[in-house]
């Protein structure tokens, strides 16, 4: 699965580390996340949401889903 | 139910890990002292030391399974993750050494050097993996 995360990060000068403490995990957990090598749950997924204020639609989408509906 | 951040648990842990690693060490070398002074052994005290030395370690991993409840649910699934490539290694090395001794291969092995085999495999998996944070 696709997010935003690194670029709405980045828009607000925030390190992984600074996400991290705001969601409350680990800075390795941001990292996973980012670059797609885990997917969070989906209170995880709204906590994010919450934080950046968007929905979780905005910042993640499934490549396979989009995919399969065009 | 108290919601911990990854932080918070990962204190928790130490705060209560450490501490029994440092039980540990005093009793074995306490205990292992004591006998050695003693001219004869008494069965009774062997088995009160052995329980004294063991409970520490027990208390650990009941720490750590709290720690596995507290964390965060990436750096949990790691930690499993590590905990049963460890659990893999070693359960497979009690087989082969079962079935080595029961083929009279080779002779009696003593049983504790599974649990250190247990734990290093569990960190090296862990640290193999990349889990420094976690």
């Amino acid at each position: 699965m696709e997010n935003s995360i690194r670029v709405l990060r980045a828009e607000r000068g925030w390190s992984q580390a600074t996400l991290a403490d705001h969601l409350g995990v680990s800075r390795q957990s941001v990292n996973a996340i980012e670059t797609g090598k885990y997917d969070p749950s989906l209170p995880l997924a709204f906590a994010i949401a919450r934080i950046f204020e968007k929905s979780i639609e905005d910042i993640f989408s499934d490549q396979t889903l989009t995919k399969a509906a065009e | 139910m108290t919601q911990h951040t990854f932080k918070s648990a990962r204190k928790r842990y130490q705060r209560v890990f450490w501490p029994l690693m440092g039980v540990y060490v005093v009793a074995v070398l306490g205990g292992s002292y004591y006998l050695s002074t003693l001219e004869v052994e008494p069965t009774w005290l062997k088995t009160v030391i052995a329980i004294a030395v063991t409970l520490p370690i027990v208390a650990a991993l009941f720490a750590m399974l709290r720690y596995f409840d507290e964390t965060d649910e990436y750096s949990r699934l790691f930690q499993l993750r590590s905990f049963a490539t460890g659990a893999v290694i070693t359960i497979s090395a009690i087989f082969a050494v079962g079935f080595l001794q029961i083929f009279e291969v080779i002779g009696s092995v003593d049983v504790f050097w599974f649990g250190p085999l247990f734990f290093v495999c569990y960190g090296l998996a862990h640290r193999l993996t990349g889990g420094r944070d976690c």
